[in-house]
């Protein structure tokens, strides 16, 4: 009987704390920006930022010293592949290298002057490329073009060599390559850079602006504390600490859940981004992801001394964030340290599984590392959010 | 009496900078921390070894072959040897592989009989930097296959060596990464986030210490320190800060460029000059923000969004030539931008200062727009209303 009264009245504690933040992160502007303006917005000013998807037709210069109806050729092939157009004929390298220098080209054809005669003789010509590194994305483009127009080549040229030479039987007809290859892309198929990169933008969104939120509900009530003598007038009073933790969470997490399906139901279908996966499996996966990042925030708050301390203890770490979920450099290259500090946020784990399930259409259960992951980070983060309500209670301010 | 005032201003600035930890966090530690976190997270330059897969469905001396060859390539470790194409879907999903090369059945008996099999390879492109190097990596192999069948029937035929090369690959592009040939991703990726976080923690700290003085109420009494001249108080404030910034700036040039040996082929001295003048130039950007809304909540939102967009548009990793035209603007807003198109030049490239007098340039505009919108501050400052 007794047990049961208690559960009872910890669930209306729970109730009046969840009410009451949810009334104070209504009233609170700043807040709301937080929780609302960041993951309605941001998501799209990173889609109309990365939506270009692929570097295409980058500037090149040529400089051939061959001059011959082979050459010509060749610069014509370059230009029809998607990444290189040809912006300008230079006489010398050195003319091509200024043009680099102000930045209006970024890489260099050069052709040698025995190129043509190379090619009539079945010898090998070689031609160099010089690729601009400022971005290895644009040396990428260039790589994969050159590749394929090098394979472009040998089809032409050994096709006519191999009819020339009475030699069909070997080609069996035209193309000259007995092996064929294809190369297929898995969920980013278009390889673009916005569908690679916005899936998993959109967690550390979730996340961070949640901890931001809390923090600034969290920093503010502390100033109100330290101006009423110990006592925040605007909190409730005489509920448990682990009612205030979860009311408080749960007042966040209630919150989030319209924005949560905007940001990931709506977001990559409204910018035709890879969206493979069943909602019912990521919209399960996330709930740990928005709790965890919940009870994260309010252990912060134990850093924060007033309203606005998390813009300077909070924001850089969205940078460290990112790249601690092997977004960008992938975690099996990460060194220990760094792949233990990343096993402690939860959007890390949030991030690999919701790319998993959203790009590559995986299903909850071989998303299942990262799903527990997340749950027994929102269990240690729940604890030591209560240590924190209860050392800021004892006066701690 | 200007010059008392400007000394006076310090003292008090020295007094506050010392008694909150948090400056002291945000200006020097969290700079030198993410200098630290790049570097060390970076420090092999490409991550190698992609663990991918093979679907030997042939199991012939040839397909024997051609998984050696992916074996021994640098880029990829063949970690497992999947039974199907289905299974080797499961290791792509469950993230234990990140691409995966099928060698089909009778793959050897067709090559040889004229048949044209086909070699697939399929690489998980939603993790951008190991999909794309499992691709090349199963693409210079599939290449070299087809390269190895047609030599091999050439042989056959009887046409002699030096032929062959020719035939096969008649056209053979040379590819000359400039300054980069490890394609290292620490070149570029230290120095842009490195930089662009410091910038990021020096627009906030600039906008955090003007803006308190107006929250806390000591506005006035900081602009009477200067003899009620605003651009006296504002120098006195931010002269101390430049000068932690700019020692914390040089630790960072020095890390970066003699710890880490990100290439340096032009001038370290424009480089450093560069630092302290991006230094300066955040500094302005932080001010003129706290000019525009001196509010510490909304200025500090203004810095963070602007600061933690600019890793963004200033294009480190996509290129502003590629971006909308609407968003490449943005980026001339950022002091950061400026600063990594100088290391681009003298870093980088080792280009002459002449290719960088634009960017120097329009460092030195961001004070002087600062010192037109003081005057705006000055009126806030002299009767400072808090709105939480």
């Amino acid at each position: 009987m007794n047990i049961f009264r208690k559960i009872g009245c910890w669930g209306s504690d729970m109730g009046r704390v969840f009410r009451n933040e949810f009334r104070l992160i209504l009233k609170d502007f700043g807040v709301l920006l937080f929780f609302v303006a960041l993951p309605l917005l941001y998501p799209v000013v990173y889609t109309a930022i990365y939506n270009p998807e692929v570097v295409r037709k980058i500037p090149v210069a040529v400089v051939d010293h061959s001059r011959t109806v082979e050459s010509r050729d060749f610069v014509r092939r370059a230009g029809a592949t998607p990444a290189i157009d040809i912006y300008a004929y230079c006489a010398d390298l050195p003319e091509a290298r200024d043009l680099m220098a102000k930045g209006e080209i970024y890489g260099i054809i050069e052709i040698p002057g025995d190129y043509a005669r190379n090619i009539g003789t079945a010898q090998q010509a070689h031609v160099s490329f010089f690729g601009e590194m400022s971005l290895l994305l644009r040396y990428r483009s260039f790589v994969s073009a050159l590749t394929d127009l090098q394979l472009d080549m040998a089809g032409s040229i050994t096709g006519e060599k191999i009819a020339a030479g009475g030699l069909e039987s070997l080609a069996g007809g035209g193309a000259a390559m007995p092996v064929q290859s294809e190369s297929n892309f898995l969920g980013d198929t278009e390889q673009g850079f916005a569908s690679f990169v916005i899936p998993g933008i959109v967690i550390l969104i979730l996340q961070q602006s949640i901890i931001l939120g809390v923090c600034m509900l969290g920093g503010t009530s502390r100033e109100r504390r330290r101006r009423n003598g110990g006592v925040d007038p605007l909190q409730v009073q005489n509920a448990g600490v682990l009612a205030t933790v979860w009311g408080k969470a749960l007042a966040v997490v209630v919150f989030y859940i319209p924005l949560t399906i905007y940001v990931l139901r709506f977001v990559p279908e409204m910018f035709n981004l890879p969206h493979y996966g069943n909602p019912v499996y990521y919209l399960l996966f996330i709930f740990p992801l928005l709790l965890s990042s919940a009870f994260l925030g309010q252990s912060l708050v134990y850093f924060m001394k007033e309203r606005e301390s998390g813009f300077i203890l909070i924001v850089f770490t969205s940078v460290l964030f990112l790249f601690l979920s092997g977004l960008t450099w992938p975690r099996y290259a990460m060194g220990p340290l760094w792949t233990w500090i990343g096993n402690c946020v939860p959007a890390v784990w949030g991030v690999e599984g919701f790319i998993r399930i959203n790009s590559n259409a995986a299903s909850l259960s071989e998303a299942s590392t990262p799903f527990i992951a997340m749950w027994i980070l929102a269990g240690i983060y729940m604890l030591l959010g209560c240590w924190v309500t209860a050392k800021l209670r004892l006066g701690k301010n | 009496m200007a010059s008392l005032g400007f000394k006076d201003g310090i003292i008090r600035e020295i007094k506050r900078l010392g008694s909150r930890r948090m400056y002291i966090f945000g200006m020097v530690m969290v700079p030198l921390f993410v200098a630290v976190f790049f570097m060390s997270l970076l420090h092999e330059g490409l991550p190698d070894e992609v663990p991918t897969g093979v679907v030997d469905m042939d199991h012939s001396a040839m397909s024997r072959t051609i998984t050696r060859s992916l074996n021994a390539l640098q880029v990829i470790d063949i970690s497992q040897d999947i039974e199907s194409y289905d299974e080797a879907l499961v290791q792509i999903r469950n993230g234990s592989i990140f691409g995966f090369f099928v060698i089909p059945e009778n793959f050897e008996r067709d090559a040889l009989a004229g048949n044209k099999p086909t070699l697939e390879y399929y690489s998980n492109m939603t993790y951008f930097v190991p999909g794309t190097l499992a691709f090349k990596g199963f693409k210079t192999v599939a290449v070299a296959t087809a390269g190895g069948v047609v030599k091999q029937t050439l042989q056959s035929l009887g046409i002699p060596g030096e032929q062959i090369a020719g035939l096969v690959q008649p056209v053979v592009i040379d590819e000359f990464p400039l300054n980069n040939p490890w394609l290292s991703y620490s070149a570029y990726l230290c120095p842009s986030f490195t930089m662009c976080t410091f910038v990021l923690m020096i627009m906030l700290m600039t906008a955090f210490s003007i803006t308190m003085e107006i929250k806390n109420g000591t506005s006035v009494q900081w602009l009477a320190t200067s003899g009620n001249r605003m651009s006296v108080a504002l120098l006195s404030k931010l002269f101390p800060q430049t000068v932690i910034y700019s020692a914390v700036g040089l630790f960072l040039v020095w890390l970066l460029f003699c710890v880490e040996h990100v290439p340096m082929n032009g001038s370290m001295g424009w480089m450093i000059c560069a630092t302290i003048l991006t230094v300066i130039a955040s500094q302005a950007f932080g001010t003129i923000i706290a000019c525009i809304v001196p509010n510490p909540r909304l200025s500090l939102t203004i810095c963070a969004l602007f600061g933690i967009l600019s890793f963004s548009f200033t294009g480190f990793s996509f290129p502003v030539q590629s971006m909308y035209g609407f968003l490449g603007v943005f980026s001339w807003l950022a002091p950061i931008r400026y600063w990594f198109l100088i290391y681009i030049n003298e870093g980088l490239n080792g280009v002459d200062l002449y290719y960088s007098r634009y960017y120097f340039a329009a460092l030195l505009v961001f004070p002087l727009l600062a010192m037109l919108l003081m005057r705006r501050l000055g009126k806030a400052c002299l009767n400072p209303v808090y709105v939480p």
